[in-house]
């Protein structure tokens, strides 16, 4: 592999606390390394350019069922005829465009958070299929029969542990998601809600209860990543108090909370819809332990796509354009394709725009709070730099604002913030921060050792979306994979897992459970390495965890 | 000289032929003869048998019915393949890895890609490409529904452990199952004798599924307009209206026989939907056995199209009537058919007016002699794949059971191709 320089450029990178330093950053074999003495194969210059680390999207829809029903479903959207490798539309793209848009813009590692741990496989060969990136997925717990029915009858909680410990095993993931604790199982049962301190019919335990149980079983088998939590009432106005009681029901242990615009509103005023932005970031910026994403929504068509059929079915006649599907799935979770346009005519959508601003500008630390869409959620995330330029500036921002269709200014503190995302803040928010929340210690540094993925911009040009939508150089690993917008070599990335040690027991447990209740034999439901790199097309990369305690 | 060693066992082994991919098989593989050991219906067995190399010791690669050695007719399918001007990937039976090369070999050569199944399968998702569907996959339905009603003619011969593992069961985890109560409505004579179990909580309904729709629009009003008899009609409905989670079932493959398919596949779905306002129902949509689902999944992830497209050099195109197979093939405008034919025993179907390529398991039919034959292994018995069940969301990987003398589908495509 031959050996590169990145001559004179100004250097963001936040785990090493440089922020616009002219630096030379050398690579070999892949990785950054301390100045090379021997002759260099290949050097760029970086005069007048900014250096950061590859970008890393920790919550984007990119891979599994759900996604690719959103494909079919919405294929008259296919004519997308700007583009040059595919007409995918931008909102539901193809693997091969997701790979290509993404590294594009300089993202160089992207997490698939809702990972149904009996779909995992598709979810993997997706991504498998998802050209240079990095890549890897949350499964999803807490809504399945076998752990509610664990919870419901006092299991204690080394044998949670043990259960969650195997399905990250068993479906090669590197975190555990929640979505709607307990409610996509409820709506199984003919629930239409479930609020935090409400107990299910059919198992009697409340949302709280199972965040609670997940939080604890992530943190005590030391995976790096907290719970990642999808709260109750997505959506639903007045919903911020059910999410102030869910990061409560962490009681101080790490829990990320996703999306969170879609949880933060209030129901005030004369539609019955207000911001809460400023109670949720409060709680945000005062809870040492609490990170989020926003899931900010742009507006445009695009299609929503979640685990949680109970809201997504709920949500249903909003369909744009009408059709939708929604899923029981196996007895472990569910998923609902709504597709949507949001529009600056609507009261409503315009004013979650600004209560996705507003949560990002009123959160002070920008390593708490990471740049997401929630592809395709909110918007897909093709139109990340254009966010980037609203976080960044002023003027540009509160001239949208003026510019809408719909008057929302009495109802949106946007005006009042004067806040502006620096350079420094956004490298720490889209690089450092969501690899330390995923414990990748080689990835969003540019730290001797780390993984050489790194992008470089032009800082000569003046429109800042325009600058971090097309970096001049991506390098994947140590390879120059993007020059001036033009592919100059495929890439694949790998399954980035965490494998926590656990007592082997659970899996007799769960192999009567399977031979009794499921329809598939237990050792077809696990994915191997060798699966995972012979079969399903890529190979895995293991974090470590270290156990924090036994309970 | 065959060894003990030499007699391998294989447990939990996902059947690849039908379906269902029942994934609890038994296998015994002593000097490469595959030995089903479960208690299962014998045309699920026989499949594997099939399957047996000593029935295939002496079939090659051959050139116009010539056999020949792998190396000639590799040459031969690379030259038709340089000389062709429109090829067309006919997909006959294949898993997502098998999907997978197709695709990047049309991509290389500006081809078409289809599935023998297309115009079924596209008939499905046109339901969610319109409107509104609620679904459901089998595990959900074993132990949560207590009222399951199938529209067959013929399924149990089409997915003959249907009944007794997946609806009939003896176990459910959130319903008691001695209380279920599943109606076969449809053909009755054929449901009662490719039904493999005896069990008092089956009903079956003589009926002309041509008209299920107005059965439900019969549930819908509460009063019979159906051919239905009163007693079962009041039956049914009183079931339905007091079940906890109803699931219906159907094969659009099979409702593809009437003239109605499209209307009644929209009522059944259409009808679940209004019965998702108070109280909870899914549909099951059965697919078909030839890989549909592993291959139009694979095929969404990677173009947004399900079936039949074009490569056309720096894109493709999806036209799901320009580029059908088989329209292609009769009318003369592609001048060369790939058949990829991993799985099935099926005849296939040639036509002499163009030249054909078959990559097919050696006990692959055809009605005449192809311009070349290849044999290749099946993915589940003779090396590792990946498949998806028929209810979309499972995906099961399937392993190599034998040292097999044949080379993958995926790889013969990439040896030809390149
Ligand atoms: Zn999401």
């Amino acid at each position: 592999m031959p050996t590169l320089c990145l001559k004179n450029g100004n250097v963001f990178d936040p785990i090493n606390k440089v922020f616009n330093k002219k630096k030379d950053i050398y690579i070999k074999d892949g990785k950054i390394t301390e100045k090379l003495s021997e002759k260099i194969a290949e050097t760029i210059d970086c005069r007048n350019k900014i250096i950061m680390p590859g970008a890393i999207d920790l919550h984007t829809h990119i891979g599994g069922g759900k996604v690719n029903i959103a494909r079919l479903m919405l294929q008259e959207f296919h004519n997308n005829s700007d583009n040059d490798y595919d007409l995918t539309a931008d909102f539901v793209p193809s693997t091969l465009k997701t790979g290509l848009q993404y590294i594009k813009m300089g993202y160089t590692s992207c997490f698939e958070p809702a990972v149904l741990p009996i779909n995992a496989r598709q979810s993997h060969a997706e991504m498998a299929d998802t050209p240079f990136i990095d890549k890897g997925g949350y499964a999803l717990l807490g809504n399945d029969d076998f752990l509610l029915d664990l919870i419901s009858r006092g299991a204690n909680q080394s044998e949670i542990n043990d259960y969650v410990a195997f399905i990250l095993k068993a479906t090669q993931c590197i975190g555990i998601k929640v979505v709607n604790p307990g409610g996509i199982n409820a709506f199984k049962f003919n629930q239409r809600a479930l609020n935090v301190d409400e107990n299910s019919v059919r198992y009697k335990i409340t949302p709280r209860k199972i965040v609670r149980i997940l939080a604890r079983a992530v943190y005590e088998l030391g995976v790096p990543h907290p719970l990642h939590v999808h709260c109750s009432n997505l959506g639903v106005p007045g919903n911020f108090k059910s999410t102030i009681e869910t990061i409560k029901a962490a009681e101080g242990l790490p829990v990320h909370i996703t999306h969170i615009q879609f949880h933060s509103y209030g129901n005030n005023g004369d539609r019955n819809f207000s911001s809460a932005s400023a109670e949720i970031t409060d709680y945000v910026n005062k809870i040492p332990n609490l990170t989020c994403d926003v899931g900010q929504v742009l507006f445009g068509q695009t299609a929503t796509m979640s685990g949680d059929s109970m809201k997504q079915h709920a949500n249903h006649s909003h369909a744009h354009p009408d059709k939708w599907l929604c899923m029981d799935i196996e007895c472990e979770a569910g998923c609902g394709v709504v597709p949507f346009k949001y529009t600056d005519q609507s009261f409503v959508n315009a004013l979650q725009w600004a209560i996705g601003l507003e949560t990002f500008l009123l959160t002070e630390d920008p390593d708490k709070i990471f740049l997401t869409t929630d592809h395709p959620n909110g918007a897909p995330f093709t139109s990340y730099p254009h966010l980037i330029k609203l976080l960044m500036d002023k003027t540009f921002r509160d001239d949208l604002l003026d510019q809408m269709s719909v008057d929302i200014s009495k109802h949106t503190i946007l005006k009042d913030i004067k806040r502006e995302y620096t350079m420094s803040e956004i490298a720490t928010m889209t690089r450092s921060a969501p690899a330390r929340i995923l414990g990748l210690k080689n990835k969003g540094s540019l730290s001797k050792g780390a993984d050489a993925d790194i992008t470089v911009y032009d800082s000569n040009i003046i429109d800042i979306e325009d600058m971090f939508a097309s970096p001049t150089h991506v390098i994947k690993d140590g390879h120059v994979v993007v020059k001036n917008g033009e592919i100059k070599k495929y890439t694949w990335g790998k399954t980035q897992v965490v494998k926590p040690e656990y007592d082997a027991s659970i899996e007799k447990k769960l192999k009567k459970y399977f031979d009794k209740y499921h329809t598939i034999e237990l050792p077809n439901y696990t994915i191997s390495n060798d699966e995972m790199s012979e079969v399903i097309g890529s190979h895995v990369n293991e974090i470590k965890c270290a156990r924090k305690r036994i309970s | 000289m065959p060894k003990i060693s030499d007699s391998l066992n294989h447990k939990n082994v996902v059947c690849p032929f039908c379906s269902l991919h029942c994934d609890d098989l038994e296998i015994t593989v002593d000097d490469s003869k595959l030995s089903v050991r479960n208690n299962i219906p014998k045309s699920c067995v026989s499949k594997f048998e099939q399957l047996n190399l000593a029935k295939f010791r002496e079939i090659s690669s051959s050139i116009k019915g010539n056999p020949c050695d792998q190396k000639k007719a590799f040459q031969h399918s690379r030259q038709l393949i340089k000389e062709s001007k429109e090829t067309v990937f006919f997909n006959s039976s294949v898993d997502v890895n098998i999907t997978r090369e197709s695709l990047s070999a049309a991509s290389e050569l500006n081809g078409i890609v289809d599935h023998v199944n297309s115009s079924v399968f596209l008939k499905n998702i046109s339901i969610y490409q319109r409107r509104g569907y609620m679904a459901t996959s089998l595990t959900e339905i074993k132990n949560k529904s207590d009222v399951i009603i199938v529209f067959s003619n013929n399924l149990f011969k089409t997915y003959p452990r249907l009944m007794t593992k997946f609806l009939a069961t003896k176990d459910s985890f959130s319903i008691n199952p001695k209380n279920k109560k599943i109606y076969v409505i449809g053909n009755k004579k054929n449901n009662k004798r490719d039904c493999d179990i005896k069990d008092k909580r089956i009903t079956y309904i003589d009926f002309d599924n041509k008209n299920i729709s107005d059965l439900l629009d019969s549930f819908t009003d509460k009063k019979n307009i159906s051919s239905v008899s009163n007693k079962f009609f009041d039956e049914l409905l009183t079931s339905i209206e007091c079940s906890k989670y109803l699931s219906i079932l159907w094969a659009t493959s099979e409702l593809n026989n009437y003239k109605e398919c499209n209307e009644i596949i929209y009522n059944i779905s259409a009808y679940v939907v209004a019965l998702n306002k108070t109280m909870r129902a899914a549909c099951l949509s059965l697919a078909g056995n030839d890989g549909d689902v592993s291959f139009s999944q694979t095929m969404g992830w990677m173009t947004g199209f399900p079936s039949r497209i074009k490569f056309t050099g720096k894109f493709f195109e999806y036209d799901k009537d320009a580029y059908k197979a088989t329209q292609l093939i009769n009318s003369g405008n592609s001048d060369l058919v790939i058949y990829i034919n991993s799985l099935s025993e099926k005849k296939l179907n040639l036509n002499k007016k163009n030249k054909n390529i078959v990559i097919g398991s050696p006990s692959t039919k055809y009605n005449i002699e192809p311009d070349v034959f290849i044999p290749c292994g099946t993915p589940g018995v003779d090396y590792k794949g990946h498949v998806f069940r028929t209810d979309n969301v499972v995906s099961l990987p399937l392993s190599s059971l034998r040292l097999s003398p044949y080379k993958s589908a995926q790889q013969i495509l990439r040896e030809i191709i390149k």
